[in-house]
């Protein structure tokens, strides 16, 4: 077997000249020089405050990049930050039922009352044991809305899901995609069994969990936001249960059949609130942003952000809302939402744990 | 001077050439995994992390059978998809290496593998929709008349399984291939000289000689599958969690790090009982 | 001879078959990023190239893209580099405990990328090293070195030591013998390693996801995409993708491949 030494070397120095390319390369762009000297803030947020229209307005003004990273999962949004450095980030988005927990932690910065716009946010989710501490502010509601159920009018009848316990019925069996979160989907359960969210204790779990095995075998799957929307859309199954308006409204153009309400014995409401580090070295740039985010126009844009769409919590985005988007968010229907739903349930760490594991074992089921 | 042999000179060489690997799986390998393992051996309480030295994570897997059947559930799949894979793309390899024209055998090799390019998240949503009861595959029979309500293939086991089995399929084709090309034709010439027809060849001589390459596809399918999130994240449905999904569950609100460490560890045992199964023909041979 | 033809019959029905069910999702991956629509499912509305245009716009993705090529790129020829020399140095020199060594390199191998990537998220943080583009490239050589080693050592037969003494007879010192000798007879495993680790450090995604902070690569850049349900633009980035894969292939396959001739 001769070798041929020379189409070798050809081979050889077109690999290393690649190589060194791309060394070189590399070195220039993943470690740019800053075009100006630019303040940069450093948020850890849900995807919704990725979107660059919210973005950009406030950078241009304050004349600051502001560098951006989604998590989910409380838990996983925590480690992240104990993973971190202090200083590391500056501004915090959290599920509102978990602001305790980081102030627990020590995270989060105080800011003071008089900075933020209370009055105007909606009183139901002002939340404030949820977001203050012995008098002091640590974080504001920023976004809320619902987990209830979503539909394909054309496919179910619309009465029937006005009724919660419709969906454990064999009317639907295998037509239901159950959302994949423990904490709101157990509320709804207890919901269903007539137990208030905030009173759930140990000793619910039993029934709490006889349903949601029902609720499992009589559903297609349970899904996460991108799968269920899927599913919907595809017609794989005609309800998700655990939906809300944010799974649905950016859908509404292509698949006007689809459509979401609130059954007449309750659901549950979720809340994401947004805070100040304390660890920040840019503690007033950071409150900036979240002043920004809390404005009326910051709160319109997020309300319509590319993530999901969901209520704002300040009642003044509704005048830099468009006709249109009040719609699809059925901004006039709020006040009567707000008092049939309920906070998730906020467990003790034992209580969640059980609760996570409850939801394993029906998943495994 | 003290007079240095020609095997020391060379020895240091060679340390010197294998040091900058060994560092580095030391380093960023065998360190960190060390630390998970003493990670499985710690509790999380409340949040925080309790430096305490128990078995508690470990208990729980054989106590909670959600926790254990997420091992069981693995390894069924794993065994199915890698019987599957082994079964479909045994005759591909087999056809490109003996039955396409030898300058056309690159070409069909790299179609057969080109999918491999586009992400893989993307491929696995797009299985979804055609699985799905509405997708091409429904429809197709529906059309046909094979069937007349549309077949639940997606959102459970059988979708998981489809979505592995495409993917190791393209990864054994190459693996098999590999092997069948490297086998000399006298073989082939000598069980012929011998009287044995076709089929006698290929089951006595042939198949006996690419077992080191279906060995090494089948514990590579066994490796990959087992230890993936994305596909049956996707396609399953939740039904039935698998040992990857646990583990990515008890990091995401709880943050429950020690548990996370003891499940995979546990996942990494299974693996290792399958190398020693296979170890046979995966001695890392030189020809 | 009619045996054959139905053989061949057959076989050319499987390979159809098979190749069909390899480029189904393809298939519908590329059709819908066609989709005059907000969502890739069926019922397809039309073509339009809006998605293509939206991906060229979408910054982030494009930089993704870059980064993903250049973590891949750079982890691959070190995990390459790293693997040869181990590898020449195990199947050249007699070294004490070469079997652990063996045993050592390939280990990683048996690891899910869950825990490498875990582990190294602990180890970093307690060196207080921040994540980056960087770390994600340390994990994908810890994952791609025992691949290259395995696929070079493996092809470093006895018989190429010959060779390698007749150039050192002839006064070559190691490293050019390293670089002049051996490499150019190891070319096709080295390129199929370098080729295997860069696709599997293409599309890598739990490691990438744990180990970067903002900037991120592709598979993490469409994973957030996502989050906000089904969007035709990563059918196009896919299909991009795809796209130039193809056509760097078919470039690699008649300037590269078709000049080595070999027996």
């Amino acid at each position: 077997m001769m070798i041929d030494i020379t189409e070798g070397a050809f081979a050889r120095r077109l690999l290393a000249s690649a190589a060194i390319l791309a060394l070189g390369a590399a070195t220039i762009t993943i470690t740019p020089a800053p075009v100006l000297a630019q303040e940069e803030l450093n948020a850890l947020v849900w995807c919704d405050h990725t979107d660059p229209a919210l973005i950009e307005p406030f950078e241009q003004a304050n004349n600051v990049k502001v560098n951006l990273k989604e998590y989910e999962g409380t838990g996983a949004g925590l480690s992240i930050i104990d993973q971190s450095r202090p200083g590391d980030w500056d501004v915090l988005v959290i599920d509102g039922v978990d602001v305790q927990r980081a102030v627990d932690k020590g995270i989060l910065a105080e800011i003071p009352a008089d900075a933020l716009p209370n009055a105007d946010i909606f009183p139901e989710v002002r939340m404030e044991p949820n977001n203050t501490r012995d008098g002091k502010t640590y974080a504001v509601t920023e976004k809320f809305g619902y987990n209830m159920v979503s539909y394909d009018k054309t496919k179910v009848d619309p009465a029937d899901m006005k009724d919660m316990s419709k969906l454990w019925s064999d009317k639907y069996k295998g037509r239901i995609a159950v959302y994949d979160y423990y904490l709101p989907m157990i509320g709804l359960t207890g919901i269903d069994l007539g137990k208030a969210t905030a009173s759930l204790t140990d000793a619910d779990l039993p029934a709490i969990k006889d349903k949601l095995f029902a609720l499992k075998a009589n559903a297609k799957q349970v899904s996460d936001v991108v799968s269920s929307q899927t599913a919907l859309a595809t017609g794989e199954v005609d309800i998700v249960f655990g939906g809300g308006e944010w799974l649905t409204a950016g859908l509404v153009k292509d698949k006007p059949n689809l459509d979401w309400v609130i059954p007449e014995q309750g659901a549950v409401r979720w809340a994401q609130s947004i805070g100040v580090m304390k660890d920040s070295t840019k503690k007033d740039l950071a409150l900036k942003f979240v002043q920004y985010i809390v404005s009326p126009e910051g709160q319109a844009r997020l309300a319509t952000s590319s993530c999901y769409w969901a209520m704002p919590a300040n009642a003044k985005a509704g005048e830099k809302l468009s006709a249109e988007q009040k719609t699809a968010l059925r901004w006039d229907e709020q006040a009567d939402y707000l008092k049939r739903t309920q906070l998730y349930p906020i467990p003790s760490a034992e209580l969640d744990a059980k609760m996570q594991d409850a939801w394993t074992e029906m998943l495994q089921n | 001077m003290a007079a240095h042999s020609l095997e020391d000179v060379e020895r240091r060489k060679a340390w010197g050439f294998v040091a900058p690997a060994l560092v580095w799986t030391i380093v960023f390998f065998v360190a960190p995994f060390l630390f998970m393992a003493a990670m499985s051996l710690w509790a999380q309480q409340g949040g925080s992390i309790v430096r305490v030295w128990n078995l508690g994570n470990y208990i729980a897997f054989f106590e909670k059978d959600a926790l254990f059947r997420g091992l069981t559930n693995s390894l069924e799949i794993t065994a199915i998809v890698t019987a599957l894979s082994i079964l479909l793309a045994y005759p591909l390899a087999w056809i490109i290496a003996e039955r396409v024209p030898q300058r056309f055998q690159r070409t069909a090799l790299i179609l057969a593998v080109l999918p491999f390019w586009t992400s893989y998240v993307v491929r696995s949503y797009s299985w979804l929709l055609v699985l799905s009861r509405n997708g091409v595959i429904n429809q197709t029979l529906m059309n046909i008349g094979v069937i007349s309500e549309p077949l639940e293939l997606a959102s459970n086991r059988t979708a998981t399984v489809i979505g592995f089995v495409h993917f190791f399929v393209m990864l054994l084709t190459l693996t098999i291939y590999a092997n069948l090309v490297q086998l000399s034709p006298n073989y082939r010439r000598a069980a012929a000289d011998l009287g044995a027809n076709a089929f006698q060849t290929f089951w006595h001589v042939i198949l006996p000689l690419t077992m080191p390459g279906i060995m090494t596809g089948a514990f590579l399918t066994f490796v990959l599958c087992i230890g993936d999130y994305v596909t049956p994240q996707i396609l399953g449905g939740n039904n039935e969690l698998v040992l990857p999904q646990i583990i990515m569950l008890q990091l995401g609100r709880r943050a429950d790090f020690p548990m996370a460490a003891a499940l995979s560890i546990i996942l990494m045992l299974a693996v290792t009982a399958a190398y020693v199964a296979c170890a046979r023909w995966l001695k890392i041979e030189r020809t | 001879m009619i045996r054959n033809r139905i053989t061949s019959i057959a076989c050319s029905a499987y390979a159809v078959l098979i190749f069909g069910f390899i480029f189904l999702p393809v298939i519908v991956l590329v059709l819908f990023s066609f989709q005059d629509g907000r969502l890739p499912v069926p019922p397809f509305n039309g073509f339009s190239l809006q998605w293509y245009e939206a991906v060229f716009a979408d910054r982030k993705l494009m930089s993704a893209l870059l980064h993903s090529f250049f973590v891949a790129t750079i982890s691959s020829f070190v995990a390459c580099l790293l693997g040869f020399l181990a590898a020449y140095a195990l199947a050249r020199f007699k070294l004490p405990g070469s079997a652990w060594q063996r045993g050592l390199l390939i280990a990683p191998m048996t690891v899910s990328y869950l825990i490498i990537a875990l582990g190294l998220l602990t180890v970093l943080n307690a060196f207080g090293i921040g994540l980056s583009l960087w770390t994600v490239g340390i994990g994908h050589v810890v994952i791609n070195l025992p691949l290259c080693f395995a696929i070079i050592y493996s092809s470093m037969g006895d018989h190429h030591i010959n060779i390698e003494r007749a150039a050192r007879d002839l006064g070559a010192s190691d490293i050019k013998v390293m670089v002049l000798v051996t490499a150019p007879m190891l070319l096709p495993s080295l390129l199929a390693s370098f080729f295997l680790s860069m696709t599997f450090s293409w599309d890598e995604f739990i490691i990438a996801f744990l180990l970067s902070r903002f900037d991120v690569t592709l598979p993490v850049e469409i994973w957030s995409l996502l989050r906000s349900g089904l969007n035709p633009k990563t059918n196009a980035i896919g299909s991009l993708v795809f796209l130039v894969s193809v056509t760097l292939l078919i470039m690699l396959e008649l300037f590269l491949f078709k000049r080595t001739k070999k027996s």
